[in-house]
């Protein structure tokens, strides 16, 4: 298993899509960063949240794991990875495993750079900064949602398996259906594993992430429970397709 | 124990039978052809034998293991499938190096192979930019990573040119000269009858036939006598009234099927028929591999 992960981490790393959205989401993040910092005047009980709160980490890893699995099929690179490694389930697995430990450390390179910017600035221009434990557990809790929705998103990629369709589908769900359905059906939508249980995970306040005001949201300990059941859904759906496919 | 066993192996696709009843064996230290047109069934049933595809019925063993149940599956077995396919971004020896840590293999095999097949100079150059020769030669280094003790190989001379063909020409009688059991297919006989000891002959999902390839392709037969005479016509004529058939006719040149060239002899010399040539004709390994494999086009 610990071969199939190092080989998953090097896939990864080899390519420009990984570099390109691991820049993409330092990038955002950090630009939000500086303009909150720059243009709003946080006090004391808002500047983690105004500031801290910018972490894209989630929605790049979800669209990276997905663009993982499905390229698998998209360059027909699958077989080589079963040829090496016969074995679906752990295939699968050590994949699952590799994009949840890339969320987490996107989420932290993340969380790095935006501590060092948005600190800089503030104190330039003088206004408070966080507690540091407060810091601390809002990060951790990011990078938990971070590897978390990396786990989650290959299961998606290997349900799905066409790349363009597994994108879209997922920006899509996202930006559109989710908040729709987080409106419409709050009962629904607080179980929802793209917004309204990370951001309970992540314990913010629902119009924070920008979503309806009055969401009741989980608790960070079911909304974490309710996650896993997801993901494992997802992953278990995804295996028994893998594991039934003819790769011809 | 065979290095390599088929058998019995059947896989259908909706309404169409891609491999029936396949049975067949490969041993260490030969070189065995797995020829067929395409379509015939060679890819699906490699593919069966590695586990890539599942199989209706039958089975695909290696030392009498599946695939999957290989302790060390990339370190007993490398493949080469047809259409190799690479993920474009990565460059070689990034590929290498994948397919190497998953596969438990010593990195130090990368600049190895790459230097074996040639691609070093190319090896941190992005596969989307290598030539259909260089991809194949890629896949071959991926194959050859754990050094593994069967070769399979599908249609790995497809896209190369005259030396690259040669180039796996040799490999693949080196493979097989250090006991490696290499598994080969193709759709052209030429690119292999050179390099393999036996072949199976499939069309249409069924084996048409197996063994040594001068046995499976080299007259395997009723034998066709050769003759040419001044007197053909009455030589022809003497041959008919003794039921023997005398098909082809060209001025003075017979063929004459199912007997050999010494009865044919003898029959000419009973009545004095002056000949000018008595011989065995010898079909071609290409017309024997196209009678047996015609009814499959």
């Amino acid at each position: 298993m610990t071969a199939l992960l190092q080989a998953e981490l090097i896939k990864l790393r080899t390519t420009r899509t990984f570099l390109a959205l691991t820049a993409a989401a330092v990038g955002t993040s950090l630009l939000i960063t500086v303009l909150v910092s720059t243009l709003s005047e946080p006090d004391a009980d808002s500047v983690l949240t105004d500031v801290f709160t910018s972490d894209t980490s989630s929605l790049f890893i979800t669209i990276l794991a997905v663009v993982g699995i499905t390229g698998e099929w998209r360059h027909h690179t699958i077989t080589s990875s079963l040829l090496a490694a016969p074995d679906r389930l752990r295939f699968l697995a050590a994949k699952t495993i590799a994009f949840a430990t890339a969320g987490v450390v996107l989420s932290l390179l993340i969380s790095i750079t935006v501590l060092v910017v948005g600190l800089a600035i503030l104190n330039v221009r003088d206004l408070p900064v966080p507690e540091a434990g407060d810091l601390l557990e809002r990060f951790a809790r990011n990078a938990f949602v971070a590897g978390l929705l990396g786990a989650f998103g290959v299961g998606i990629g290997a349900l799905v398996r066409n790349q363009v369709v597994a994108v879209v589908g997922l920006l899509v769900l996202g930006f559109a259906v989710d908040p729709a359905v987080a409106a419409l059906v709050p009962e629904v939508g607080r179980f929802s594993p793209f917004s309204a249980l990370p951001v309970a995970i992540t314990d913010i306040r629902p119009e924070d992430a920008g979503l309806p005001d009055d969401l009741d949201l989980l608790s960070p300990g079911i909304a974490l429970l309710a996650m896993l059941a997801w993901i494992g859904a997802a992953f278990a759906a995804g295996a028994a397709l893998l594991i039934r496919r003819d790769l011809d | 124990m065979a290095a390599v066993e088929i058998d019995g192996l059947s896989k259908r696709f909706g309404a169409v039978q891609a491999v029936s009843d396949m049975s067949f064996e490969v041993n260490a230290g030969r070189v065995t052809g797995f020829l067929g047109p395409n379509g015939a069934g060679k890819s699906t049933t490699l593919r069966c034998l590695l586990g890539l595809i599942h199989a209706d019925r039958g089975s695909g063993t290696f030392g009498g293991k599946r695939y999957e149940e290989l302790e060390h599956p990339s370190g007993h077995v490398g493949a080469v499938l047809e259409n190799a396919s690479f993920h474009p971004g990565r460059s070689g020896r990034n590929h290498l190096r994948v397919l190497a840590t998953a596969g438990r293999h010593s990195p130090d095999r990368v600049p190895e192979l790459l230097e074996q097949v040639g691609l070093t100079a190319a090896a941190d150059r992005r596969v989307k930019g290598y030539s259909m020769g260089m991809r194949q030669r890629l896949a071959i280094a991926a194959a050859l990573l754990g050094d593994p003790k069967v070769l399979i190989l599908d249609e790995p001379t497809n896209g190369l040119d005259p030396p690259g063909i040669r180039w796996v020409r040799d490999l693949l009688r080196a493979e097989a000269a250090r006991g490696r059991a290499v598994l080969v297919s193709s759709h052209l006989l030429s690119e292999v009858e050179q390099s393999v000891d036996e072949v199976v002959v499939i069309a249409k999902g069924v084996m048409r036939a197996s063994g040594p390839i001068e046995r499976v392709l080299g007259g395997g037969g009723e034998p066709i006598a050769r003759v040419r005479s001044a007197d053909s016509e009455r030589l022809a004529g003497l041959l008919r009234e003794r039921g023997i058939a005398v098909d082809g006719q060209t001025g003075d040149l017979l063929l004459v099927h199912g007997v050999s060239p010494e009865a044919v002899g003898e029959v000419a010399a009973e009545h004095r028929v002056v000949l000018r040539e008595l011989g065995v004709q010898t079909r071609s390994l290409e017309e024997a591999f196209f009678e047996l494999t015609e009814h499959g086009v």
